[in-house]
């Protein structure tokens, strides 16, 4: 009797939790699966014109990508190798040229709102000069691609076999903010890996492993 | 397999003598029923609610996981790149031996050590206290902190205030005594000179707790220079040791363990064998690898050297007037035999004695100078540093001390109140010194009585050299920025002397005065200290020490003198030493050698003396000095039964029951049944040193005359080895075999010119199970344990655990038979008391082919890779642990528990690249997976194939003895595909066929035929 009661008890709690979570139905996912994510970031930095309209190597900031585990996140010391002379869009730094030539005076430096975080971080004045009143601060971003702990991820194999980032990681030249495009699911890798075996990658054959050991341990 | 019938060996006693309660406890994988409720919340409820909890957790997926943060630097250092490991060299402070290490830094922080492969004194290998002295940096109970009067206090205020009193006691021409462990340091050692210089009464008093004083006064004696030879066992043919135990705690282990097996490779071209015969009163590792092992008491060593030397003097046509001695205790024809063998490798032996008898050690310099060893295997003009303790200077101190006539005391590197016999005496005398300052990384019972403490940085973390023995000097350097307001020994030292002074501009300006000049390879200062750095050693040209030509006064006779009933032998384990490193709980975890016994001290007592006592193991006794019967100096230990000891002696483990052991009161997952590590005063095991004597100028480590009565108390020993034996079920033995050939060895001469080895147990293809449908074309990962080599030191067993993030369990864990090592090493004997036989066995997974874990696995978590890998899949496994119930090799380990690393800050060791196992699932060795991926992607990276030698498993990088190794056995030129073909090798439990992935090489004992096992060829 006792397991009866037991069980109307779970079917009931069932339902409820149905109601409860199932509402926005079209974002029901397994546990785990972060398919697109795309939070706020501390700096509105734009994939879009870096990697889209600037065509910046994805490499140039993300080196690590090739010599190490983790693609990693460039320093502020690499934004600062364009941003020490770029300090805000180009059109607003024209315009204020033209405008000052015509006013006859010489023009006023320009940092954009988003760029001043970076200054800021680094502890720059506007002048780009340290600023001996505030102390650097290093840029909190947050993590978009996230695997658990049991898996191991590594770079680099991937980008010597000639992966292309976009593969996994979405049309990142189009993305304003990073977005998670694909699930990141261990389906979705291995499928990746056996299709990459069956027709090669850049039309080079590749050996991509399938055993549990090369990504668990 | 074979008809014949292996030698056998057993693990314990009671496997031995097959006694059915021992089999039928030892039979399952699980030593305790597994209990299901048979009312209540049952099976079907279970189901029911794990059923609701799983569609619960999908839909509860919906929401998002946690916010992880990515934070990279703001200016990246040029060499780091996040993810990415470096090693720096450095050098290794676990005793005074000075190995040469490898610091594996990611991210900024230590997590590995590691032998340094070119290091031309240790050649490659660490052992177990090297690897586990990471676990110091990251140790919670440091000293961050220096301390005045029992309170933190800032460097400057220490400084002020020491000055002070200096400045009143050089006025004053007070004593002052600097009273350290051997320095190795000749930088630090300098600047300890300069400060003593700076008083008008001063005197460094060095003294080691593991002591070995004895040997430098003899050389005192016989040689007129008080110096440590540089022994040098890859050149002896022939070893005689007396009760040093070389191999295991004796100077330098891991540079004699290389050593000795470089003499020692029976597959060389052409073979080399030494002859190695121990004499011992208990049972060391040293002991256990001899080809002739004989059992002597203590009082009798001399006695034996006397024999030895006179018939050695006949030999030599030196005269001696030696009359009436007393008669050798063992067959005078054997004596005769070993005199021949050594005469015959004249200046190709080597004869170590490691008894803190002055006389003794003048006999075995004495035989060494017969035989013309000086100069060959002993090397005096190069002597080492490793020891430079003068016990004589310590007692002189002591009595100053107890007089009261010191008025400043500083200690560094040792714990005089807890490691020294009249421990209590010390403290109180201590008291009385108006200033004693201690240099340490953490409280120990010296420390709680300074009134200063300097807290040093541990070596991770400052800048340091080190000469271990003359003409190769070592530097280490920093690896981490200090984790607390700590300051090196010699940074200190400057301060006071008023020239405040880096570390490393200390080093670098007496490397450039002193150490630059003695070498011609670099023109520039800067180029020189760049590349010693960059190697962690510089070779150089030392000048050669003065001796003088052996003087035959110095040379006595020795009778044996009145045995005792028992005798009580201090020895040193090898973890934990001196006790030094009590505090660090993987060696405290680490079974012995040996006795395989872990997180206690004992009394060893011989089978014989056992059972004269009836006691049994785990009983309780006590062990007083017969002399002082109830003066209160006694300790009381559970007792070991030690096959192998001789039956008059007690042996005991120093390092035990200090005050660092405290902190593992609750070790260990905490549930209601849990026990605590630690006896009833709260530390692990118990202190031994109050029995050490300080007699004649010497720390003696056997006391005569102990009695040993049985108290009736109970204290069960955490012992891994009588868990999980492999031993053949009595209803399943075999006619005729009675004893699986799981060790296997043969005799040099049976090796040379038998026929060859064969390979005996190999898989029988006939009764193949497995359709051939899996062909292995690429890598195939192997290994080949050469057992000769191996001589059980362990180094292994915790380097895996820290490459790998094997947790700590405690000691009542561990009497559940709740090991999580992935490595252990299986300790065997055969034979009798008197000529016992010992093996060690390394057993880790053995990845087998057909791996009978992965036909039981439920749930596919344990699944045979491309490449010969038995892998174990942490996320999939739901623990049913029907695989480790299935694996006949006893390799899986449960985790039991969430092994909470509770101490965060011991975090920071953990490798980034092993998931840290949670509760409920099964986990086993790898064959390190995560660094045969490394390889394979750094090769792939260069566009080359993994090239042999380029993966070293954790173990094999760290065994100093070399014999592991680990390779591509699909690959026909790798050195492991050769040894696999090579006639010693075998499969253990072969017969059935599991293919296994690591094959083992047959012990070879340097003896003649009919002495070994017949012959299963």
């Amino acid at each position: 009797m006792g397991t009866r009661i037991f069980t109307v008890i779970l079917m009931v709690a069932l339902v409820f939790t149905v109601a409860l979570l199932a509402g926005p139905l079209g974002s029901i996912h397994l546990p785990g699966n972060q398919q697109g994510y795309e939070p706020p970031q501390p700096i509105n930095f734009s994939h879009r014109l870096h990697a889209g309209e600037m065509q910046i190597a994805c490499l140039y900031c993300h080196s690590g990508a090739q010599s190490s585990r983790h693609a990693g996140i460039p320093a502020a010391s690499v934004c600062m190798n364009c941003h020490r002379v770029v300090t805000a869009p180009i059109g607003v730094i024209r315009a204020e040229d033209a405008q000052a030539e015509k006013e006859k005076r010489p023009p006023q430096p320009i940092v954009s709102p988003e760029i001043k975080k970076l200054y800021d971080a680094l502890a720059l004045n506007n002048k780009l000069q340290p600023d001996p009143t505030h102390q650097p601060q290093p840029i909190q971003w947050t993590k978009v691609h996230s695997l658990p702990d049991f898996v191991y991820f590594d770079h680099r194999p991937h980008v010597t076999a000639g992966v292309d980032c976009q593969t996994c990681h979405g049309a990142v030249e189009n993305m304003e903010r990073v977005k998670q495009a694909g699930d990141l699911s261990m389906g979705w890798c291995v499928n990746c890996h056996r299709d990459a075996n069956r027709t090669g990658i850049a039309g080079k054959a590749v050996k991509a492993p399938v055993d549990c050991s090369a990504c668990h341990y | 397999m074979s008809e014949s019938n292996p030698k056998p060996y057993w693990k314990c006693p009671e496997e031995r003598d097959a006694q059915e309660n021992f089999l039928e406890a030892a039979r399952d994988e699980f030593s305790e029923p597994v209990v299901v409720p048979t009312n209540g919340f049952g099976r079907r409820n279970f189901l029911k609610s794990a059923g609701f909890a799983v569609a619960a957790a999908t839909l509860a997926g919906c929401s998002r996981a946690p916010v992880e943060k990515a934070i990279p630097f703001l200016v990246q250092p040029e060499e780091i790149i996040p993810g990415k490991a470096y090693f720096y060299a450095s050098t290794c402070d676990g005793c005074s031996a000075a190995c040469g290490m490898l610091v594996k830094n990611r991210d900024s922080r230590p997590i590995k050590l590691e032998g340094n492969p070119e290091h031309p004194v240790t050649r490659g290998g660490l052992c177990a206290v090297g690897q586990a002295s990471l676990l110091g940096l990251y140790d919670s109970s440091r000293y961050l902190q220096p301390q005045a009067q029992g309170k933190p206090t800032t460097w400057d205020e220490l400084d002020r205030a020491i000055t002070a009193q200096l400045l009143a006691i050089r006025a004053n021409k007070g004593a002052v005594r600097f009273l350290t462990g051997s320095i190795v340091s000749p930088t630090t050692r300098a600047q300890v000179r300069a400060f003593l210089k700076t008083f008008p009464v001063a005197r460094h008093v060095v003294y080691d707790p593991l002591s070995s004083s004895a040997i430098l006064d003899a050389h005192e004696g016989t040689h007129g220079s008080r110096l440590l030879p540089h022994y040098r066992f890859e050149r002896a043919e022939v070893i005689v040791s007396f009760d040093a135990d070389f191999l295991g705690t004796w100077i330098s282990p891991v540079e004699f363990t290389a050593a000795y097996r470089a003499g020692r490779n029976p597959d060389a071209q052409p073979p080399r064998m030494s002859y190695h015969a121990q004499f011992e009163s208990r049972m060391s590792i040293t002991g256990s690898k001899a080809d002739r092992r004989i059992r002597i008491a203590p009082n009798e060593i001399g006695l034996v050297m006397t024999q030895l030397a006179q018939r050695l003097a006949a030999k030599a046509g030196t005269k001696l007037n030696w009359n009436g001695l007393t008669a050798s205790p063992m067959p005078e024809k054997e004596l005769d035999d070993l005199a021949a063998r050594l005469w015959a490798a004249r200046g190709k032996s080597l004869v170590v004695c490691g008894e803190q008898e002055v006389a003794v050690q003048v006999l075995c310099n004495f035989i060494n100078h017969l035989l013309g060893n000086y100069g060959a295997t002993l090397d005096i003009e190069k002597p080492s540093f490793q020891r430079q303790g003068s016990d004589r200077e310590l007692a002189a101190l002591v009595e100053e001390l107890r007089a009261g006539k010191v008025a400043a005391l500083f200690t560094s590197g040792v714990n005089p109140v807890f490691d020294l016999p009249a421990g209590e005496e010390f403290a109180a005398a201590l008291k009385r010194v108006p200033l004693v300052a201690s240099f340490t990384e953490r409280p120990d019972e010296t420390s709680a009585l300074a009134g200063y403490v300097c807290a040093a940085p541990h070596r991770l973390e400052s800048w340091d050299d080190a000469e271990a023995v003359v003409g190769v000097v070592s530097l280490a350097q920093p690896a981490i920025r200090p984790l607390g307001n700590v300051r090196p020994l010699m940074e200190t030292l400057a301060a006071w002397m008023g020239a405040p002074k880096s570390a490393y501009d200390l080093l670098r300006e007496r490397w450039q005065k002193d150490v630059f000049p003695q070498q011609k390879s670099e023109k520039s200062f800067q180029a020189f200290w760049d590349r010693s750095v960059h190697d962690g050693f510089a070779v150089v040209e030392a000048e050669k020490s003065r001796v003088q030509s052996f003087q035959m006064a110095a040379v006595q006779p020795l009778a044996g003198t009145k045995p005792s009933a028992f005798s009580l032998v201090l020895y040193p384990k090898v973890g934990l030493l001196d006790g030094r490193h009590a505090y660090n709980p993987w060696l405290q975890e680490l079974p012995d050698p040996v006795t395989k016994v872990t997180w206690d001290n004992y009394a060893c007592l011989s089978p014989a003396a056992a059972k004269r006592l009836s006691v049994i193991e785990g009983d309780v006794v006590r062990l007083e000095l017969a002399s002082a019967a109830g003066s209160g100096n006694s300790i009381e230990l559970p007792v070991y039964v030690q096959p192998g000891q001789h039956d008059s002696v007690v042996a005991v483990a120093l390092g035990y029951g200090s005050k660092l052991s405290e902190r593992f009161k609750h070790i260990g997952p905490s549930w209601f049944l849990a026990k605590l590590t630690t006896g009833d005063d709260g530390r692990v095991g118990k202190n031994a040193a109050p029995f050490v004597e300080l007699r004649d100028g010497a720390l003696h480590y056997s006391r005569a005359d102990i009695r040993v009565t049985h108290t009736g108390g109970r204290r069960p020993l955490a012992c891994t080895q009588s868990q999980n034996t492999i031993a053949v079920p009595k209803n399943l033995e075999l006619p005729g075999v009675n004893r699986r050939p799981i060790v296997q060895e043969t005799t040099l001469p049976v090796l040379l010119h038998g026929e060859a080895g064969g390979h005996e147990g190999q898989s029988n293809a006939a009764h193949e199970m497995w359709p051939a449908d899996h062909p292995s074309t690429g890598h195939h990962w192997a290994m080949v344990v050469d057992m000769n080599a191996c001589t059980g030191c362990s180094a292994c067993v915790v380097a895996c655990q820290a490459e790998n993030n094997v947790p700590v369990v405690g000691r009542d864990e561990m009497l559940r038979h709740r090991s999580m090592h992935w490595m252990r090493i299986d300790r065997y004997y055969s034979g009798e008391d008197d000529a016992i036989d010992v093996a060690h066995q390394p057993f880790m997974c053995q990845q087998c082919g057909h791996a009978p874990c992965e036909t039981v696995c439920p749930v596919l978590a344990t699944v045979h890779s491309e490449e010969g890998l038995n892998q174990q899949i942490y996320n999939r496994c739901v623990g049913t642990r029907y695989c480790a119930n299935n694996c006949p090799y006893k390799t899986r380990r449960f985790n039991w528990f969430d092994y909470l690393h509770d101490d965060t800050l011991q975090n920071m060791a953990l490798n980034p690249d092993v998931a840290v196992r949670t509760r409920g699932v099964m986990e086993k060795c790898t064959f390190c997976v995560q660094r045969i991926q490394a390889a394979k992607i750094e090769a792939k990276q260069r566009g080359e194939k993994v090239a042999d030698g380029a993966i070293q498993t954790a173990c094999q990088q760290t065994c100093p003895a070399q014999a592991i190794v680990f390779g591509d056995r699909n690959d026909p030129k790798s050195r492991v595909s050769q040894l696999l073909k090579s006639g010693r090798n075998y499969a253990v439990l072969g017969e059935f066929n599991f293919q296994p992935s690591v094959g083992y090489l047959k012990i070879v004992r340097n003896r003649a035929e009919s002495e070994g096992e017949k012959h299963n060829g």
